[in-house]
């Protein structure tokens, strides 16, 4: 009884233009993901997400029942509010995975900055080692081939 | 036995060549590495010509990130000690040797240098901390004797000596921009022996402090977020040899 009530105020609150409106934005959207991909500025693994929003989108404007049902699980009487507050928590999820991820990545090139570090040392080492004890003497060649 | 002493530096050509003569002259049969963390002026240069290997970041990493490339690079080469120190002369040589020798005399995993210890205070007053540090340094050494249930005084000391066990696990996990803390509280949690040793310690050669009032509340807040999610991590996970 009370679904069915939220139900009718809910459709109030989304015309079906605001629907039409919302559900070209998603395809809309969808294809600039798209494109971005054929032009290899996102790579694949990094629009699933993506993908998985717009999609949502879409689904929410062809369906309104869904957000009415949502609204209700939230216990959110106004369906506009049930939408920000899901909307919202989509966004900081997903931001959160970009923090994720930057780690993630600043790791590596921490890593790969140290093994070419580390590599150039041990290259100096042998080459120290190949002409004779540590002195000046191998330091000067090592100096020459710095420079070239 | 070979041993590397490693010097991470950021910018201090005034000051790093010294060390460098320094330490070869105290440790003559020591190999000396110099982390350059992406200096903009000559540290390079000044760190070859007296005779150090140099490994160069190509960008600033943070002084963790530059440690861990020594212990790296250690473990990488074979070397079965290691030990570090500051690169702006605030270290003398002939402490770095002392806790050497505590590692390779098997009394200790990892030994630290520590300014404050007992011991430290009487032999010298060479070294006078300024206000910030001196709070940084007590709430640092409170909570990390919290953490680690041994007894630590100099938590941000940067003169160390470690053997191999230290450098499979501190290439492998060290926090890259709060490297001194969270690597002793790792240290004791893998069940490595840490000890502190009381070092005599100088006035700053070249360069100045990175640390301000404003900027060392944001340091020990970072320091306790950090020290509080260490206390998380998993205990005794195996290390590679």
């Amino acid at each position: 009884m009370r679904l069915a009530f939220a139900a009718e105020a809910g459709q109030v609150h989304l015309t079906s233009q605001t629907r039409i409106v919302a559900a070209v934005l998603a395809l809309v959207f969808m294809l600039m993901i798209l494109e971005l991909i054929r032009r290899d500025r996102l790579q694949e693994r990094y629009s699933v997400i993506w993908f998985v929003a717009g999609l949502g989108m879409l689904a929410g404007a062809a369906f309104p029942g869904i957000l009415e049902v949502l609204a209700s699980l939230l216990g959110v009487r106004n369906t506009n509010v049930a939408l920000f507050s899901i909307v919202l928590l989509l966004l900081l999820g997903l931001a959160l995975n970009f923090s994720v991820i930057m780690s993630r990545q600043a790791a590596q090139i921490t890593r790969l900055a140290q093994e070419r570090a580390i590599e150039k040392a041990s290259q100096q080492a042998a080459e120290r080692q190949r002409n004779g004890s540590s002195g000046e003497q191998p330091l000067q060649a090592e100096e020459q081939s710095f420079e070239s | 036995m070979r041993t590397l002493v490693f010097i991470p530096a950021w910018n201090e050509e005034a000051s790093v060549a010294g060390v460098i003569a320094d330490v070869r002259k105290t440790m003559p049969e020591a190999d000396v590495l110099v982390v350059d963390d992406g200096s903009a002026d000559a540290t390079v240069e000044r760190a070859r010509e007296a005779g150090a290997l140099v490994a160069s970041l190509p960008f600033n990493q943070g002084l963790g990130a530059a440690l861990q490339t020594g212990y790296l690079y250690a473990l990488r080469n074979g070397y079965d000690f290691c030990a570090h120190l500051d690169s702006d002369g605030q270290h003398p040589p002939e402490e770095v040797a002392r806790l050497l020798a505590e590692v390779t005399e098997g009394r200790a995993d990892l030994a630290i240098g520590s300014r404050y210890h007992a011991g430290a205070i009487a032999g010298s007053d060479d070294y006078r901390p300024t206000f910030s540090r001196r709070i940084g340094t007590s709430v640092f050494r409170f909570f990390l004797t919290l953490a680690t249930r041994q007894r630590f005084t100099d938590t941000t000391s940067g003169m160390r000596a470690a053997n191999r066990r230290v450098m499979a696990l501190f290439s492998r996990h060290y926090s890259p921009d709060f490297a001194e803390i969270e690597s002793l509280q790792l240290a004791v949690r893998q069940g490595l022996r840490v000890e502190e040793l009381p070092v005599r310690m100088l006035e700053r050669a070249g360069g100045s402090s990175f640390l301000t009032p404003v900027r060392s509340a944001f340091f020990i807040f970072k320091g306790l977020v950090v020290l509080l999610v260490g206390q998380f991590r998993p205990r005794h996970v195996e290390t590679e040899r």
